[in-house]
């Protein structure tokens, strides 16, 4: 018994990463309708950025946090400015295609820091000894990567419900012309989605990058694992990105643990997403809590 | 037409057949009969070393999965991004066979063409089953579930023993009227291959245009509701242009495999996927003749690349590896500068010199 609550416990960590990566995506589509496949390679570079001033520049680790922060934060505004911001009204391929294109060029730009070969660790700033309760353990680093994502997501939802830049965001999401009719700037508003949802995936980095360790490969891979949670939740809403990624990494821990060298299968913790991800498809596009505006053909 | 061609101010069509033709003028197919001769000539001329011929055949394997991605992105407007998976399929429909029968059996080396065509045909088939959410789909969420299907296949690939759990299967070499294709002529061989394959793949789709169900096509991309109302079914229209555009990346995963003697999983993942849409996109989706310049651009910027990386290594400090670097930089830059400022791609370009020479000397 004390296997499946650690698969339970282990599926609620992973969850709430996905949860929180699935965040960045989430915020971006809401505003903008754009779906952002260059999410990974920014939380990669969270990830990284936090890991460069807290061991090379020897800053604390709760500020280079912030810092971090921040610089996503920069950055994701940039990209949307520079790039994304020409290509409003444009058809969907080439927004999609600039943001794959992106995601490349960030890659470009990882692998040229030690980051994109090399892996890294944090050093370990909580207490090594994992906690167990009735022989079901989680380590401080995952436990507090919980509390964070909780408090993070709470702090956006409180964000997007009360502050008049998120009921602004909103504003936009559900009506781009009559939000520009009682003056709300719609390009900044995009601007501002993308920079949040940079902030958020600085967030995400640092916390997976705490648990898992710095590899880029995995980091990145984030980017396209964050579709199936996004699209099971329904690509713009918040509560569905929260409940779809405990969902997904529950669903994954138990293939792992229950399905892998059974039945002579293997792996199945990767693939599975993507099957749910077609069943939802053909069945409930917009996901448990999207809003219902898909098209029928 | 009783005029004189040349000094005709464009081409003016009386009757519709006039319009059908392949060719609108003697010139046009002189030029092209000239062009392609000179393809198919001068590998006899010219050898050139083996890297620079595999480029080149790379270039041309392209161009038929291109072809096929520019028939369902470009035509037909359904994003893939699981175009590579379907590459795959067709390349790995040979390998199986290889698997089961032995990598030098009769099938492989004497019927090859008949397996090029079984490649064909499981891609098609899987591009039909693929194609099955765009009865419901659109846009972004139709783009994620072709996503999802190339997930799928790499972890089929990855995890089956039967599929050697993605390591390289290998596929025997082939005979031809002339004897056994040895190692010298292997690339020219399958050069004059995948040459045949994309004239017949490629007025097949230029005719396909021209027929009820090409122009069906054109008119869901733009608007199925009003393609509906003119009697098209706009959600068999879709599952059709995915089983094409399935058929032509089958082939061209097959001759793929033959032309590595092999099928491994490192040439059919997501970053193989992405290159093809990009390939699309840069030579000009909706274009045919795109689909021939896309991929030369890329496979050539790729060259360029990894030959700049090696001149300034000798610069650099030796543990940092320039080329992982700078190939998705630029791959990367060139797709998000063409979407910004050429959207139209090459073909737009090839299109203005046409019009600057149509009319020299003279400004329209």
């Amino acid at each position: 018994m004390s296997y499946f609550f650690q698969i339970v416990v282990s599926g609620v960590v992973v969850g709430s990463i996905y949860a929180l990566a699935a965040l960045g995506l989430v915020l971006v589509y809401k505003s903008s309708r754009v779906a952002n496949f260059a999410h990974g390679q920014i939380i990669a570079s969270g990830a990284f950025i936090t890991y460069a001033l807290t061991v090379w520049a020897s800053i604390p680790i709760y500020i280079s946090f912030f810092i971090s922060m921040l610089i996503t934060f920069l950055l994701a505004w940039s990209v949307e400015r520079i790039f994304l911001r020409r290509l409003i009204g444009e058809p969907i391929i080439s927004v999609i295609m600039v943001t794959i294109g992106l995601a490349s060029i960030l890659d470009g730009l990882i692998y040229l820091t030690p980051f994109g070969t090399k892996n890294f660790s944090f050093p370990l700033f909580l207490p090594a000894e994992p906690i167990s309760i009735y022989g079901v353990s989680i380590s401080w680093t995952q436990l507090v990567g919980v509390i964070i994502t909780v408090v993070l997501i709470g702090g956006f939802s409180w964000f997007f419900k009360k502050s008049t830049v998120g009921i602004s965001m909103r504003a936009v999401s559900d009506d781009q012309f009559a939000s520009m009719s009682v003056g709300i700037s719609v390009p900044s508003v995009f601007g501002l989605a993308w920079a949040t949802a940079g902030l958020s995936a600085a967030a995400a980095g640092g916390i997976i990058g705490n648990i898992t360790g710095l590899n880029f490969d995995t980091l990145h891979a984030f980017g396209v694992v964050v579709f199936p949670v996004v699209i099971l939740g329904g690509l713009d809403s918040i509560l569905g990105a929260v409940v779809a990624g405990i969902i997904m990494g529950l669903i994954q821990q138990f293939a792992g643990g229950y399905l892998d060298g059974n039945f002579g299968l293997n792996g199945t913790g990767e693939v599975l997403p993507y099957i749910i991800l077609l069943i939802i498809l053909l069945i409930k596009p917009h996901g448990l809590f999207g809003i219902h505006e898909i098209e029928r053909v | 037409m009783a005029a004189n061609r040349w000094l005709a101010t464009g081409n003016f069509f009386i009757t519709y057949k006039e319009e059908q033709r392949t060719f609108l003028t003697s010139l046009d197919r002189l030029i092209f009969s000239i062009f392609l001769s000179a393809l198919f000539i001068w590998p006899i001329f010219f050898s050139l070393s083996r890297p620079y011929m595999l480029v080149i055949n790379n270039i041309l394997i392209a161009v038929i999965a291109v072809l096929g991605l520019n028939l369902v992105t470009g035509f037909a407007g359904l994003i893939s991004i699981g175009h590579a998976a379907f590459v795959g399929v067709g390349a790995y429909t040979v390998a199986s066979f290889s698997r089961v029968l032995g990598d030098s059996h009769f099938l492989i080396t004497h019927m090859w063409p008949l397996l090029i065509l079984a490649g064909g045909t499981a891609g098609a088939i899987t591009g039909a089953i693929v194609g099955l959410p765009s009865l419901r789909l659109k846009h972004l969420y139709l783009a994620i579930a072709t996503l999802s299907f190339q997930m799928i296949f790499e972890w089929v690939i990855k995890f089956m023993t039967f599929f050697n759990q993605g390591q390289t299967i290998s596929v025997g070499r082939v005979t031809w009227f002339t004897g056994d294709i040895g190692r010298n002529d292997h690339y020219t061989f399958w050069y004059y291959v995948a040459l045949v394959l994309i004239v017949l793949l490629g007025f097949g789709i230029r005719n396909l245009f021209k027929t009820r169900y090409g122009r069906a096509l054109v008119a869901v991309r733009d608007n199925d509701r009003a393609a509906d109302a003119m009697g098209m079914h706009p959600g068999f229209t879709k599952v059709y242009a995915f089983a094409l555009s399935g058929f032509f990346a089958g082939v061209a995963g097959a001759v793929h495999a033959f032309l590595y003697k092999g099928a491994g999983i490192e040439s059919f993942t997501l970053h193989h996927s992405i290159t093809y849409l990009a390939m699309a996109i840069v030579g000009g989706l909706g274009t045919i003749n795109g689909s021939f310049w896309g991929p030369a651009a890329i496979e050539i910027l790729n060259l360029q690349v990894e030959k700049f990386s090696e001149y300034a290594a000798n610069y650099l400090p030796s543990a940092m590896n320039l080329a992982t670097a700078l190939r998705p930089f630029t791959f990367g830059l060139v797709i998000v500068l063409f979407l910004m400022f050429e959207p139209r791609g090459i073909a737009n370009w090839w299109r203005i010199v046409k019009s600057y020479t149509k009319t020299w000397p003279f400004r329209y």
